[in-house]
């Protein structure tokens, strides 16, 4: 009896075995999407739902591409709602997958994908962006032309393959980045340079806390971005998502630029939003108390950025300028991405063809110029399409950026200028925690006590962060 | 004792109380009002900030040193937050959510703690303390496994599934026996050799005597039907069921997904209104006590 | 001797809230159960064709937290400083605006405000009271110390630095107390409200005609019979308290301590939703079967202690 449940198991641990060897060997790992070969049909009804994090008004440019989108394809009937915020977002899509009701289309960022992939719940795009049907009906390729390929900002683009293993999860819909706004006004009056690497920046600081000795140079909103992003800029390793996601970040090089952050922010060259307890740029639009001169924030935040129009003229108390953020080498310009990408989720009660009808959608929104342009003006984030740019009406949206009224069509331009520069950090199972013990570990170590020494401190406060995150 | 009588009573202590007692009496009284007063404005203080912050705009809302009266009055936010949202439906679905849950609700509570504090039957405390214990596992635990049995029931995007889950609350439960324990069980026997029912004898009389707290039951449940937010977005979160909390979260953000709050706060302001008179005539009923005529205690 | 007619009537009676209670809460804590004890657990990771072992890892693992004494530390400091503050308050409130005449109404609706009061706006005030802003490194220069430093000021003191970086424990606690008893204040007010009514006026009657001095009255005739009504507050306020966790959001937001010391103060209820984040239901779940064993020790105890001074 033993014997033959033994050879039971034997038989079927070789079958399990030849079986996954099988799914090796062809191109794509056996997780990935396989388009079927009868295709996109036209004729069949199809539902599909999309969940986001829009407002009322982004819900409004929404419609109006829905419509756009249903003259092409009538029988695709799309249903969408919002979740509320980013933090609410893919907490209520793990509970729907657990259900079975995800919806077809999510907006995401990249840890919220790498959750929803344990479940292997998300649709890799490689196959249907390589697919050459023709969808009935129409003379368009399922899959991207090379055009259309090329024509997306590539690093956004890469976005999709930042899981480990060599997959495309997302599609990039509009980015947002960390810009450096500056008080122009008060930068040409005094003759002072927009820093453009770190050096040049604890100069400018240095030379501004002479001009002003009650304030702080500068503002610096998201700590936990400061650490991401130096850590990249320097190539000493933040996070891999390899194996399963690895913690790289606890190292000499990190520990060595943190403690000159230290050394500077005791000199009162900056403050963040945790230090300062509120939002730097209110330091920033400030005019007559404690201010800051510079700010790094989102360039999806220009509106809180503008400077106090309270004058009696209606006049502004001074011109914004916007850069983009200082760099630590020239040859590796590396600036933080973020903003919405859209993924494409399954369960056991998803269609083919629903797949097929939430990918052409997912297309539509990413590759459509007019839709790319509209949403950019409405929101403040970035197209993720070169030729947006020569969309006539965005052109012009985009030249009224040198007057300072315009601060947001600034930003954008920045964000687009910038656009080779961009990364995201690793999407693992952890790397949410990563992010947040990388903030918490940098205010530790700008404003802990130190009855040990600096350097134990920062010891100390790296070897806490990993435990954390390790656990 | 009539009440007559009462009244002829204190008015001879009044007379009996020497200059020595008089000045206690009124330092007591100063004391009180003084406290009152006090914890009247500290409980006050967040329904002003509401109030303001409704009224202040989006900039003024974010600075880093608070306003205490807003700078620019935004009128314009109610406006928004009437026209934004669809605060009508919304209303109606909330209004209705509540109204049957706590209706439900109410009558399951009664008949559970009528049941643990007059009957007497087999694993009684036992079942007791299970219920009790029920009360001490973190929710959150459970939204997962509900959600899938919603799911299987065939019960999402219907107005059942915003209700049915939460009909049974122990913790109300548990109040409302407390309560009832406190009426003397000699009524209870007298009414049954009478030949009264249960039921009517629940009517008659330990419904009408623990009416105070069946109306902070009923405010409480109401109020939940208001604030409720994870869960009706996870089951219901469509136009024809939305709940006034994700309706007014979700309209209000701005472009980079932040919140809006000062025109949110307009629109809960908004929406509070009614139930805040619906309160205000049921707080009668809470304060006022019940006659206790034929009742021992 | 207990009467089959009456067995059979109790239990329909409760067979409505029994049902549901079976479908809605026992269902799942059956569940949990289940996904505390297969190693490693994860809802997702299941969904995904992961298969679990059965063990006791996920309790080994919860144990082996290094943040796990501190966890359960701020849950019963924050359990037994708060629950007796806000009872003995709420008790007191309750008393007196039963015992006014002028002004009663006006200040009844005012203890009523709360019910409709946005809970996002009552975590901004507490933000907004405690938080200061732009304290500089190294010196005693603030943009703002906020309203509760300022009347300390205004009485000679010195500003305390409650919850920005640099903040003493025992600062945050405080915070952390005086919040989470502003909170629960309105419940128990109206609760107890609603019990006073319960009680005879004829015991206070006759205490009048005796002369009885107030306080005599407080704790002779008007604490006994509210005690009903007490021990509810006093049992349910432990059992919220040990499920403490949002009340700390609202202070610290996510990070859960001040700007330099995150998970400071983290509570159980914390480390479960911690857990839940990362797709460890089963670490999440054995940290509640730990914390709810806790609880029913601390409930019965309290029920032993109460059950002696408790009058029906």
């Amino acid at each position: 009896m033993r014997k033959k449940i033994l050879a039971l198991v034997m038989a079927f641990a070789m079958l399990l075995s030849m079986l996954s060897l099988a799914g090796c060997q062809s191109n794509n790992s056996k997780n990935a999407f396989v388009v079927p070969e009868e295709g996109f049909n036209p004729d069949e009804q199809v539902s599909i739902t999309f969940t986001h994090t829009m407002g009322a008004k982004l819900q409004g440019v929404l419609d109006t591409y829905i419509e756009e989108f249903n003259k092409i394809y009538p029988n695709i009937e799309i249903t969408h709602q919002s979740a509320g915020g980013w933090s609410d977002i893919n907490g209520q899509i793990n509970t729907e997958i657990a259900g079975g009701n995800q919806p077809n289309i999510a907006y995401c960022y990249p840890d919220h994908v790498a959750m929803y992939n344990i479940a292997k719940s998300v649709v890799t795009l490689d196959n249907l962006i390589a697919s050459e049907q023709v969808v009935p009906g129409t003379n368009e390729v399922l899959g991207l032309t090379a055009e259309q390929k090329d024509d997306f900002i590539k690093s956004y683009y890469d976005e999709g393959i930042v899981y480990g293993d060599d997959l495309m999860y997302t599609m990039p819909l509009n980015k947002s980045t960390e810009v450096l706004y500056y008080d122009k006004t008060f930068f040409e009056k005094n003759g002072l340079k927009v820093p453009t690497t770190w050096d040049e920046l604890w100069d400018t600081c240095d030379k501004i806390l002479k001009i002003d000795p009650n304030c702080y140079p500068l503002g610096y909103d998201a700590e936990d971005n400061w650490f991401i992003t130096l850590c990249e800029q320097m190539k000493t390793g933040f996070t891999s998502a390899e194996n399963g996601g690895e913690y790289l970040f606890n190292n000499d090089a990190n520990k060595a630029f943190v403690k000159e952050l230290r050394e500077y922010y005791q000199k009162g060259y900056f403050t963040t939003q945790e230090l300062y307890g509120s939002y730097t740029s209110n330091l920033f639009v400030e005019t007559t108390d404690t201010r800051c001169y510079m700010c790094v924030g989102s360039s999806g935040g220009a509106s809180y950025q503008m400077s106090n129009n309270d004058t009696t003229d209606g006049s502004f108390a001074f011109e914004v300028g916007v850069a983009p953020i200082p760099q630590y080498d020239a040859n590796n310009r590396k600036t933080i991405s973020q903003g919405p990408s859209l993924c494409i989720l399954k369960g056991s009660k998803t269609t083919d063809q629903q797949v097929l009808a939430s990918w052409l959608f997912v297309k539509f929104l990413c590759t459509n110029v007019d839709f790319q342009a509209e949403f950019s003006m409405a929101s403040g984030y970035m197209p993720v399409l070169k030729s947006v740019t020569e969309n006539e009406a965005y052109a012009a949206w985009l030249a009224k950026g040198n007057g300072y009224e315009y601060l947001v069509a600034k930003c954008v331009q920045v964000g687009i200028d910038g656009r080779d520069d961009y990364f995201v950090s690793p999407a693992f199972n952890g790397s949410s925690k990563a992010r947040e013990q990388a903030g918490a570990l940098l205010l530790k170590c700008l404003s802990g006590e130190t009855p040990n020494g600096v350097d134990a401190l920062i010891n100390e406060s790296f070897q806490e962060a990993i435990d954390e995150c390790e656990y | 004792m009539s009440k007559s009588t009462t009244t002829v009573m204190q008015a001879r202590d009044i007379q009996k109380m020497s200059v020595g007692q008089k000045i206690v009496r009124v330092l007591s009284k100063t004391g009180t009002y003084a406290f009152l007063l006090i914890m009247a404005l500290i409980v006050l203080f967040p329904f002003y900030w509401m109030i303001i912050s409704s009224l202040k705009t989006l900039a003024e809302y974010r600075q880093a040193i608070p306003t205490f009266w807003p700078r620019q009055i935004m009128w314009g936010n109610y406006a928004e937050a009437f026209t934004t949202a669809n605060l009508g439906d919304l209303f109606m679905n909330t209004l209705y959510v509540g109204l049957v849950s706590t209706v439900l609700s109410l009558v399951i509570t009664v008949l559970s703690a009528f049941a643990f504090a007059r009957l007497e039957f087999k694993g009684k405390e036992t079942l007791f303390g299970a219920l009790l214990a029920t009360m001490m596992i973190p929710g959150e635990l459970f939204t997962i496994t509900n959600y899938i049995t919603i799911n299987e029931l065939g019960w999402m995007h219907t107005f059942t599934a915003l209700i049915v889950p939460f009909l049974v609350s122990v913790f109300y439960i548990y109040l409302l026996r407390q309560n009832f324990m406190q009426i003397p069980n000699e009524l209870y026997l007298a009414a049954k050799v009478d030949g009264t029912s249960d039921i009517k004898y629940l009517w008659k009389v330990m419904i009408p005597l623990a009416l105070p707290t069946l109306i902070s039951v009923t405010i409480l449940k109401m109020m939940g039907a208001w604030n409720s937010y994870i869960w009706p977005k996870l089951v219901a979160n469509d136009d024809a069921h939305q709940m006034i909390t994700n309706g007014l979260r979700n309209a209000f953000t701005d472009t980079s997904g932040q919140a809006n709050y000062p025109v949110q706060m307009a629109a809960v302001a908004i929406v509070s209104a009614p139930l805040f008179l619906v309160f205000l005539c049921l707080r009668k009923y809470i304060m006022s006590g019940v006659s206790r005529s034929g009742i021992k205690g | 001797m207990v009467d089959n007619k009456q067995q059979w009537k109790a239990w329909l009676y409760l067979a409505p809230a029994c049902i549901l209670l079976l479908v809605f809460t026992v269902w799942p804590i059956f569940n949990t159960l289940r996904m505390a004890f297969l190693n490693g657990y994860g809802n997702m990771a299941a969904i995904g064709g992961a298969t679990f072992e059965f063990g006791i890892e996920n309790f080994v693992k919860v144990i082996e937290y290094k943040e796990f004494l501190q966890c359960l530390q701020n849950t019963a400091i924050l359990c037994v400083a708060t629950v007796p503050i806000s009872t003995i308050l709420a008790l007191l409130i309750a008393v007196a605006l039963n015992s006014i005449k002028p002004l009663q109404k006006t200040l009844q609706t005012i203890f009523f405000l709360p019910y409709v009061t946005n809970s996002i706006a009552i975590g901004m005030v507490f933000a907004a009271m405690f938080n200061i802003v732009g304290l500089k490194q190294g010196s005693a220069m603030a943009d703002t110390w906020g309203i509760i430093n300022n009347v300390i000021q205004f009485f000679g003191g010195e500003p305390v630095n409650w919850l920005n970086a640099g903040s003493t424990y025992v600062s945050n606690m405080v915070v952390m107390v005086i919040y989470i008893v502003w909170n629960a204040l309105p419940f128990k007010i109206l609760i107890l409200l609603g019990g006073l009514q319960s009680i005879n006026k004829q015991y206070y009657d006759a205490a009048k005609v005796d002369g009885t001095p107030k306080a005599r009255v407080l704790t002779k005739i008007t604490i006994p019979l509210l005690s009903p009504m007490l021990a509810y507050v006093v049992i349910t306020g432990f059992i919220g308290g040990f499920k403490e966790y949002s009340s700390i959001i609202g202070i610290f937001g996510d990070k859960m301590g001040p700007a330099d010391d995150a998970g400071r103060l983290n509570t159980m209820v914390g480390f479960v939703y911690d857990a839940l984040e990362r797709d460890r239901q089963g670490r999440a779940s054995a940290a509640a079967l730990i914390l709810f064993a806790i609880i029913l020790a601390v409930t019965l105890f309290n029920n032993n202690v109460i059950k002696k001074h408790v009058h029906y």
